[in-house]
């Protein structure tokens, strides 16, 4: 639903299967160690911790291992599952006992999965400090909680109205081997404690991306002392749902509308943006369009079925990527001209893109978001499409998949002074703005920075990670500046299939029609 | 005879300490050398890491302003006229038509490639342009609905061995290097003094006009210079620990640590090659008639062990270095800093050619020191 990082095409074509070998330490354990309620492994066996491993996209060598932990931790001594983790070593361990630890998002992506663009971003925090990355429960190596069948084979064919949610969604937990009540937030914290303890590390600085903001402001509810300090990008707050989901991406998508207005080329050449975008969308209420089409990656001839589903859902996904956002009016204008060709090239790309467990992902949306959704809340988000076609697949799987609510207090928001980053994006399709300044509510050590031209991931679109490395390294928020997130990163919009400067017109032969291009936007 | 040696070797050396200048001339290279080699890392260091603004002349960039734009968020643009690099980027007058029709839109890079100080920035302009293609690239075939890995049949996944100690190898290669030359430069100064210098001062007749064996002479200025050429070593491999240290290493990706692990082995691999040193400086200086002529030939023959250490170190031919003294043991030292396993063999038998030619060359001294010829330099 959230999801913390979409791949950013070309970069990093394909983020499924991540280890080569994950050196597992089945550690076993040992019956009475675990006290009732305490989170933490007490197992005194501290041989070795790690092994060294390669993770997919990066040449370095790693360390990897595991934690057993119970499945229930109100019952240490049924079924145990692993956790995985990997660390990305301090290239000169200069603080041996702090780490880093990255919180992917989804909920359900996989942290070791998104490794590379971890350590991306925070190659400057790791010239002196490890940085770690746990598959939580329930994603990635660590007990994956996923649908099997979900083959994305007939991904362009099929008509997604047709599809019984509440039938998929039995079909998935019946084929899932766990207790899916155990694999909310609050549970999986313990799971990182647990890891935090096994490898030693004495103080952690978080980084929490998209959902891994709501782990991380859940690490600062309950570890507060095993903490120094915290940044949440693209924040979730406590105090609210993440239903409320369909209205950031709204809003998204009319300052997208609003951009191309105000971009003088883009108007000159879409502008009826917003009727076509209305008229599209409307025609696909009505039924999907067909057509017959090539496959974007095999070429083999199928059939299009543009459903107002897909074609919502690729525009969304496109709002995620400011260099794929640059697309997204003229795939519009073309698929009001009845060509859905750059749609389905958009569409393509969020074909199991993703990596989202989606066992996981219920388990912690029908627990933690669902349930607590007033009726008030519930009319508001059903104005709008997105909300309103979310909120109907929650409604027929959650009762299936059957998760216990979580307390009321969850909702309540953090109270800590430990220092706190707090990041947003302006053009953000999934946390904008508001929901940061509402995390900020009692943190009384923190700053909210909100990046202008950044989508989803403020750290991976600007200074941020920079911002995040004087962080920790100065271990307060007092000196941080957002002066470098002001920058004007923006570029010209796709104004055909194949250019993004002014196109010259054709009968015009005295002035270099480029000429305009200067005063764009 | 022992007695005997070590009242020599105490004469040498309270010889050597008389004249403290001369004795901290000696050393100054083994203090010197590892600050200086810091001091010019942490330069470059800080000149790799924080890449300025990079300004350039772009002529017609109005013809591409999506592009101009996209250079200026990688801090590539025109700036002041002041400090623009020799480096031009011309945007030919049908980029935008070409690039509206997918043609390749052309823009010509100007520059001196053989411009040291612009080859840095030439690769960055190009690298950023590469980026930009790229995407615009992918792009395209989104929008013409196709799926871009198309483009990328190959994905080439890399495990590199290395660990960001073993990627140090190649600096400390040349930190090892120095040490070695510190071996032989800090006991030279003593070697010619107490040979040529001493007979120039017309002692060295007088010396061996006591009741001491020739041997034992010989023995004796053969420890007191080695015992010079180890405290200098020794001196070189604690500034290097404190030194090395403050060398931001981690901005280039890896660690240099010079653990005591390492410190001990170099001392014990180092002193057969002090020896060696010390004899070789010895004999070299006796046959020479006068101090300034021991200076002269000293410097062209420690061009030989300089040659073998510094082959080691930059890996050239290193099957056949291996077994030869000094590079033999160069190269047991950076298995070592790369974790890789020592070559026992290769080591032992290239300490023990070393030490056989520092025996060798005692002998032949013992000779020379019988003959007038060599006593009175004539």
């Amino acid at each position: 639903m959230l999801h913390g990082k979409v791949n950013h095409m070309g970069n990093n074509p394909s983020n499924k299967i991540s280890l080569k070998q994950l050196g597992a330490l089945m550690i076993p354990a040992a019956a009475g160690l675990l006290l009732f309620s305490q989170p933490t492994w007490a197992n005194t066996d501290n041989t070795s911790t790690a092994e060294s491993c390669y993770v997919e996209g990066l040449s370095d060598r790693l360390r990897c291992g595991s934690v057993s932990v119970p499945e229930n931790y109100n019952l240490p001594d049924s079924k145990q599952i692993q956790v995985h983790y990997v660390i990305l070593p301090a290239i000169k361990p200069s603080f041996p006992s702090e780490a880093l630890l990255a919180i992917a998002g989804g909920p359900g992506q996989s942290a070791i999965e998104n490794a590379p663009g971890f350590d991306k971003i925070f190659s400057k925090v790791r010239q002196h400090r490890d940085i770690l990355l746990i598959d939580q429960r329930g994603t990635g190596q660590s007990n994956l909680l996923e649908c099997t069948g979900e083959g994305f084979e007939g991904a362009l064919s099929i008509n997604d109205s047709d599809v019984d949610i509440g039938a998929e969604s039995q079909a998935c937990l019946d084929g899932i081997d766990a207790d899916v009540t155990q694999y909310g937030s609050n549970t999986a914290l313990k799971d990182f404690e647990a890891v935090r303890e096994h490898i030693g590390y004495q103080k952690l600085h978080l980084y929490g991306i998209s959902y891994g903001s709501r782990m991380a402001q859940l690490y600062m509810r309950q570890y507060p002392q095993a903490l120094s300090t915290v940044t949440i990008d693209g924040v979730v707050p406590m105090q609210q749902s993440v239903l409320h989901i369909g209205d950031a991406i709204s809003r998204a998508l009319d300052l997208l509308l609003q951009d191309c207005q105000n971009n003088t080329l883009c108007q000159q050449q879409f502008p009826q943006l917003a009727t076509d975008f209305a008229q599209v969308n409307d025609r696909l209420s009505q039924g999907p369009a067909i057509s017959q089409t090539r496959d974007p990656l095999t070429s083999e001839p199928t059939q299009l079925t543009m459903t107002q589903a897909k074609f919502m859902g690729a525009v969304r996904m496109a709002l995620y990527m400011p260099n794929v956002r640059a697309l997204i009016p003229h795939a519009i204008n073309q698929a009001a001209q009845d060509n859905f060709q750059p749609i389905m090239g958009l569409y393509a790309l969020t074909i199991n893109s993703t990596g989202i467990a989606a066992g996981m992902h219920a388990a912690v949306v029908c627990g933690e978001d669902w349930q607590r959704f007033s009726s008030e809340e519930r009319q508001q988000a059903e104005q709008g499409y997105f909300g309103r076609e979310m909120l109907k697949v929650f409604d027929q799987s959650c009762p299936i998949w059957n998760i216990p609510a979580v307390d009321s207090d969850f909702s309540a928001p953090i109270d800590s002074a430990i220092p706190t980053l707090v990041l947003s994006g302006e053009l953000d399709p999934a946390t904008p703005p508001s929901w940061g300044e509402m995390a900020m509510e009692k943190l009384s050590n923190a700053k909210h920075f909100v990046a202008p031209y950044a989508t989803h991931g403020v750290a991976y679109q600007s200074c941020g990670n920079d911002l995040i490395a004087q962080l920790v390294s100065q271990g307060k928020v007092d000196e941080l500046s957002d002066e470098c997130l002001n920058k004007d990163v923006r570029r010209n919009f796709y104004l055909n299939a194949s250019t993004v400067e002014a196109i010259p017109q054709k009968t015009d032969d005295s002035v270099p029609a480029s000429a305009q291009g200067a005063d764009h936007d | 005879m022992i007695s005997t040696i070590i009242t020599m070797v105490r004469k040498e050396l309270t010889d050597a300490a008389r004249d403290k200048r001369s004795v901290m001339a000696g050393l100054y290279y083994a203090i010197g050398a590892p600050l200086m080699m810091c001091g010019m890392f942490m330069l470059l260091i800080g000149q790799i890491t924080s890449p300025e603004a990079l300004n350039i002349t772009i002529s017609h960039s109005e013809r591409a302003p999506d592009l101009v734009k996209f250079l200026a968020s990688n801090e590539i643009s025109q700036g002041d006229d002041a400090d623009r690099k020799q480096i031009e980027l011309i945007i030919s007058e049908d980029y935008a038509s070409n690039m509206a029709n997918s043609l390749p839109a052309e823009i010509t890079l100007i520059a001196d490639n053989s411009n040291e100080k612009l080859q840095s920035s030439i690769r960055r302009l190009e690298k950023s342009l590469q980026v930009y293609s790229a995407e615009m690239g992918s792009l395209r075939l989104i929008a013409r609905g196709i799926d871009p890995k198309v483009v990328q049949p190959l994905k080439v996944v890399v495990e590199d061995q290395a660990t960001s100690d073993s990627k140090g190898g190649m600096i400390l290669g040349v930190a090892i290097f120095m040490m070695v030359y510190a071996v032989f430069i800090s006991g030279m100064n003593l070697a010619i003094d107490t040979s040529a210098g001493e007979r120039e001062r017309n002692s060295l007749a007088l010396l061996l006009s006591h009741p001491v064996s020739t041997r034992d002479i010989v023995l004796a200025k053969i420890a007191a210079v080695t015992i010079f050429a180890m405290v200098g070593l020794i001196l070189t491999l604690v500034i290097s620990k404190i030194a090395y240290g403050f060398v931001p290493w981690q901005e280039l990706g890896f660690s240099v640590n010079i653990t005591p692990d390492f410190i001990a082995l170099m001392l014990v691999i180092g002193l057969p090659i002090s020896l060696m040193a010390a004899a070789l400086q010895l004999f070299v200086s006796f046959m020479a008639k006068s101090f300034k002529e021991a200076q002269s030939y000293l410097t062209i023959v420690l061009i030989v062990p300089m040659m073998l250490s510094m082959a080691a170190s930059y890996n050239i031919a290193p099957d056949t270095l291996q077994w030869l003294p000094i590079s033999g043991q160069m190269q047991a030292l950076i298995a070592f800093i790369k974790g890789q396993e020592i070559p026992m063999l290769q080591l032992a038998l290239s300490s023990t050619t070393t030490v056989a030619i520092a025996i060798v060359l005692a002998f032949g001294m013992e000779r020379s020191l019988k003959s007038e010829k060599i006593v009175f330099g004539l």
